[in-house]
């Protein structure tokens, strides 16, 4: 089983690499150079892909047949959003704030790996892609923005105890992180709620999730979720709401994103995922 | 070949010694011209800024002394030399390049590290070899000056930081606004640091500037210098609200912006970023509107505390700057000790041309038939046997003269093959 597994081990390393070379770069940067920070993303960003690609043949779906593979895929989205974003807005320093938070969730990702919920539904499935992949995407900007939203804070309390050290001068202004931050929810809502539209179509016309289905944790928390971005956006929008008290409402509501992710299963939620005893579980690998 | 600086700075003499012997632009030409005048085999270059007069004198093997830099300012300023000859130093040869290696970094500057003296120095020198008082030596030396400045400059943090409070108030306000087009500066008050400041963030971009003063006169003025609107002080409150940046300068004895206000303006401002700036003493805001959220109030203190953070580290990086400068130093050592020796190799060359070519010339008329292809073949082998002879003494003289000896070797070759012709003319 372990095997299986030592590519995202290997990207994980590589993440890990990328997140002290970022950090480091802003505390002595003739050491830690910013290429290897970059570097190591990529090439850990490289193995992540080719690791779903190899998942994806070998059970010929897209990979999210369990929690583990879900986890995999949703960090690979986080990467793939982030590295588009830097290409188009030069992002400064946010790898210091984003890696050390990628590589804490793939550790974790990895505590998932061999778990028993499998998922029950059909993968060759229309309604499947069109659920999963845009709240994956919408998932991801909202982790950026919560990477922004730190680094907002982090710089404000900066500027406001007058602490003048060696982030300071690399962080960007207020101003700048607000208006990324912007960018992101508003790339991701619009995603979440194609996703959550998708999602209830397809709960409507397949019976997957039972009668009750919107008393499901997930489909409860995901409204929350959306609800939590539309009150963002709202405020800014509408209201031209600025400052901390954004940054903070990013925050909560990328906590509620993992909650809802994860947290959910531990609830007790199955969301069309199955728990199935370790035997019959390495039936149905052996089938597959 | 010798080198020589003589001056003064504002360390060595005080100001009304400096403004005495100092040059302007309108001078400075005349004063090198009667200089080379006196001096006729010497190159100089003058450089004088507010804060320094230096001379530098490059001359056969130091024929321009010390005493004839002085009387020469003497002469020209109508001055006793007496008068200023205790605030001169002087420098020779290493330790003179050595000086304006240092200068010319900014590591004798009165502020650590700025840049204006590397502009200066350039400007010096460009006038100095419009008046073709400037040779071969010079052009070296003050070219590879303004090199090492700017190795310094790149290799080294010690013009990074910023070290005047205006500047860095700018840079604070650029941590807080990605840029000043359309944002609000609010002047209160009208004092000289106000308008340092105003200055700075007009040329960052700033273009709606508000002031407000208590003579209104006095706010007009200074809202006219920076295409600005002067308002009456009485509407400060009202403009509290819009204002992204707002610099305080009243000479009021308490405070002019209360915190009921600020927290006002910022829920106007919808949690937009406010950015104000007091330095005013005694303080004109409540220091409590610091702790208003989305707000950023800095008072003179805590700038004038950074500027000095800032200045410690630039001397921190003075050991690295001193390191660069001695390599570098040497480096040019090295290479005018190759330059004495070039012009007496030249010459070696020319006698061993000359030669030839006169043994050529006897040859010819004794081989009648031989066609032109032939001739230039002989001719061809003539000066590449030359050459080729030539080629290791050249080699090794230049070699050993990097290391101060090669001045010896030429003499020696010389004297061998009867060359006695001095050849050390500077070259205008």
């Amino acid at each position: 089983m372990i095997m299986t597994h030592i590519p995202f081990i290997i990207t994980i390393l590589l993440y890990f690499v990328s997140s002290v070379w970022s950090i480091g770069s802003i505390i002595k940067p003739i050491f830690f150079t910013k290429k290897v920070a970059k570097w190591s993303m990529m090439m850990g960003f490289f193995i992540h892909s080719g690791f779903l690609v190899f998942l994806g043949l070998e059970s010929g779906n897209i990979p999210i047949t369990n929690v583990y593979e879900s986890f995999v895929s949703l960090l690979w989205c986080v990467l793939f959003v982030y590295i588009n974003l830097d290409y188009l807005y030069k992002l400064p320093s946010l790898d210091t704030f984003l890696m050390p938070l990628v590589t804490a969730l793939s550790i974790w990702a990895l505590t998932f790996d061999g778990g028993n919920l499998l998922i029950t539904v059909s993968l060759q499935n229309f309604w499947l892609v069109a659920h999963i992949i845009p709240i994956f995407i919408g998932y991801a900007a909202f982790t950026i923005s919560f990477s922004l939203s730190v680094m907002y804070l982090t710089q404000q309390r900066q500027l406001k105890h007058k602490l003048f050290g060696p982030l300071f001068s690399k962080l960007p202004s207020l101003e700048g992180i607000d208006k990324l931050m912007w960018k992101t929810i508003s790339f991701g809502f619009p995603l979440l709620t194609l996703g959550l539209v998708f999602g209830t179509f397809w709960v409507r016309t397949q019976d997957i999730l039972g009668e009750q289905w919107y008393l499901d944790y997930k489909v409860v928390l995901g409204l929350a979720t959306w609800l939590i971005y539309a009150a963002l956006l709202h405020m800014r929008l509408v209201a031209s709401f600025h400052g901390t008290r954004i940054a903070l409402l990013t925050i909560a509501g990328f906590c509620l994103v993992l909650f809802t992710f994860i947290g959910t299963f531990f609830m007790g939620s199955k969301h069309a995922f199955q728990r199935v005893s370790e035997q019959t579980h390495n039936e149905i690998v052996n089938i597959r | 070949m010798s080198i020589l600086v003589v001056g003064l700075n504002h360390k060595s003499a005080p100001v009304e010694i400096r403004e005495k012997l100092a040059f302007n632009a309108n001078n400075i030409s005349t004063a090198l011209s009667l200089f080379l005048h006196k001096h006729q085999a010497a190159e100089a270059v003058i450089l004088s800024t507010c804060n320094r007069v230096e001379i530098y004198v490059s001359s056969i093997e130091g024929t321009v002394t010390v005493e004839d830099v002085f009387s020469f300012l003497a002469e020209f300023h109508k001055i006793e030399s007496g008068n200023f000859s205790p605030y001169m130093y002087h420098y020779k040869d290493g330790r003179a390049v050595n000086h304006l290696f240092f200068v010319t970094a900014s590591l004798d500057s009165m502020v650590l590290g700025e840049s204006q003296i590397l502009s200066q120095v350039k400007e010096a020198y460009t006038m100095a070899s419009m008046e073709e008082a400037t040779g071969k030596v010079m052009n070296q030396l003050f070219q590879q000056a303004l090199n090492v400045a700017k190795i310094i400059h790149t290799k080294t943090s010690i013009g990074k930081r910023k070290v005047s409070i205006s500047s860095v108030a700018v840079e604070f306000a650029e941590k807080i606004f990605q840029d000043f087009t359309g944002k609000m500066v609010l002047v209160v008050g009208a004092g000289e640091m106000c308008e340092l400041l105003l200055k700075h963030l007009y040329e960052e971009g700033a273009r709606t500037i508000v002031v407000a003063n208590r003579t209104f006169e006095r706010a007009q003025e200074i809202a006219n210098a920076f295409q600005g609107q002067a308002i009456k002080y009485e509407l400060l409150g009202e403009y509290l609200a819009k204002a992204d940046i707002i610099i305080s300068s009243t000479s009021a004895p308490h405070y002019v912006i209360h915190v009921d206000q600020v927290k006002e303006a910022i829920w106007h401002r919808r949690g937009n970023p406010m950015f104000l700036i007091d330095i005013a003493v005694p303080r004109d805001i409540e220091p409590d509107v610091a702790n208003v959220d989305n707000v950023y109030l800095y008072n003179i203190d805590d700038l004038q505390s950074v500027v000095n953070q800032n200045i410690d580290e630039r001397t921190r990086e003075v050991e690295k700057c001193r390191a660069i400068v001695e390599e570098e130093v040497e480096h040019f050592m090295a290479k005018l000790e190759e330059m004495k020796i070039e012009p007496a190799i030249t010459q070696l060359r020319n006698h061993f041309h000359t030669v030839g070519k006169e043994e050529l010339e006897r040859l010819r008329p004794k081989l009648k038939t031989i066609d032109t292809g032939d001739w230039e073949q002989v001719v061809y082998t003539m000066e590449r046997t030359i050459n080729k002879l030539l080629h290791h003494p050249a080699k090794v003289a230049k070699l050993e003269a990097k290391n101060g000896g090669g001045y010896r070797y030429v003499e020696t070759i010389k004297k061998l093959f009867g060359i006695f012709h001095h050849t050390d003319h500077p070259q205008h």
